[in-house]
């Protein structure tokens, strides 16, 4: 049973994304949207072994392309949200 | 337990509320709080999980009538009449809040370390939270 | 054929509403089985007919009725939660937009047993 983690909200802001740090397992994934693509910019990203954002919401808010982290469209989300047998939404 | 039972229990999908704010300046408590009343109105299995500033929400001795707020913490103690006796809250965001020794406003709280309140959150299928 | 249901609980004034659409919209263009958008909290106020939307602006509103023709799709408002918004469904009153149902949080717990999926947003 794995989970796939929607964030909304930075870190920055709220303590949203920590408690969604602290709730991941092994295999489950992490998608930031909305003001959760703010969290690029956040230590504790470092946290997660695989970074995912939803490309347009990341270049809306001017944050440069990263090599290290996987851009997908919302079509590609759609994908993931029948991957994982749930869904958790951060916000 | 007779066959038709059998299969609804199968395809039955446990359901997990999740609060994470405090009581009283927003209304997630309570919507979360009628969400999961109707949850087990309709006979579906629900936990009810509390975390981050969530766990404001369980302490006891509060008195929302001083602050012209609608009491809805009361209608915790209607849980256990709706069979919603999974009550779990985060060990971790109790002790940051200085709230580990102090009473809850109902009984039944099972306080999980991160790692159990995890692995309890993963046997859900359907997840709301607020 | 996958299914899906979704909880919307911003309200039109928020760009997370915009999100949500497009993730809707990119399941029904998929070909998924949206077995319905339920709308609680501020979320409600999607079927406001009243909110105006200035024209060089994202339509949120006439978005949610291109996507409920074009693909039927079932969008549920809260009794309670629209009652506590300032919606009404009175004659004299209306300002509930026609595409919209208003229902009770029983259909939620319908769309949760119903759909594969059941995403917040």
């Amino acid at each position: 049973m794995t989970l796939l983690h929607l964030v909304r909200k930075s870190a920055f802001e709220t303590s949203d994304f920590e408690q969604c740090i602290n709730t991941i397992a092994s295999d489950d994934q992490v998608v930031l949207l909305d003001d959760g693509c703010y969290n690029l910019r956040h230590p504790l990203i470092n946290k997660l072994t695989q970074v995912i954002a939803i490309k347009t919401h990341a270049q809306a808010r001017g944050l440069d392309i990263q090599k290290n982290t996987l851009y997908i469209s919302m079509e590609a989300l759609i994908g993931l949200t029948f991957k994982h047998h749930s869904v958790i939404t951060w916000q | 337990m007779t066959q038709s039972t059998d299969i609804n229990t199968k395809k039955q999908k446990l359901v997990a509320i999740v609060n994470s704010t405090a009581p009283f300046s927003s209304t997630n408590g309570r919507d979360a709080l009628d969400l999961a009343l109707i949850f087990g109105s309709y006979e579906q299995a629900t936990s009810l999980f509390f975390q981050g500033d969530g766990v404001w929400q369980l302490t006891d001795k509060q008195d929302a009538t001083l602050i012209n707020s609608k009491d809805y913490l009361k209608t915790f103690a209607a849980l256990e009449f709706y069979d919603i006796e999974n009550i779990y809250a985060c060990q971790h965001a109790l002790t940051e809040r200085g709230l580990i020794d102090s009473p809850f406003i109902i009984n039944n709280v099972c306080v999980l370390t991160q790692q159990a309140f995890s692995d309890k959150l993963h046997l859900h299928h359907a997840i709301f939270r607020f | 054929m996958h299914s899906l249901a979704v909880i919307v609980t911003t309200p039109p004034s928020s760009n997370l509403t915009a999100t949500a659409l497009h993730f809707i919209e990119s399941a029904l263009a998929q070909g998924i089985n949206v077995v319905g958008v339920f709308f609680y909290q501020t979320g409600v106020l999607n079927a406001n007919d009243y909110v105006a939307i200035a024209s060089d602006e994202f339509q949120v509103i006439e978005k949610w009725r291109l996507l409920h023709a074009k693909y039927q799709l079932p969008l549920h408002l809260c009794y309670t939660a629209a009652q506590k918004n300032g919606l009404s469904e009175e004659k004299e009153t209306n300002n509930i937009a026609c595409y919209f149902t208003v229902s009770g949080l029983g259909e939620l717990v319908e769309l949760t047993s119903a759909a594969d999926r059941v995403v917040q947003l």
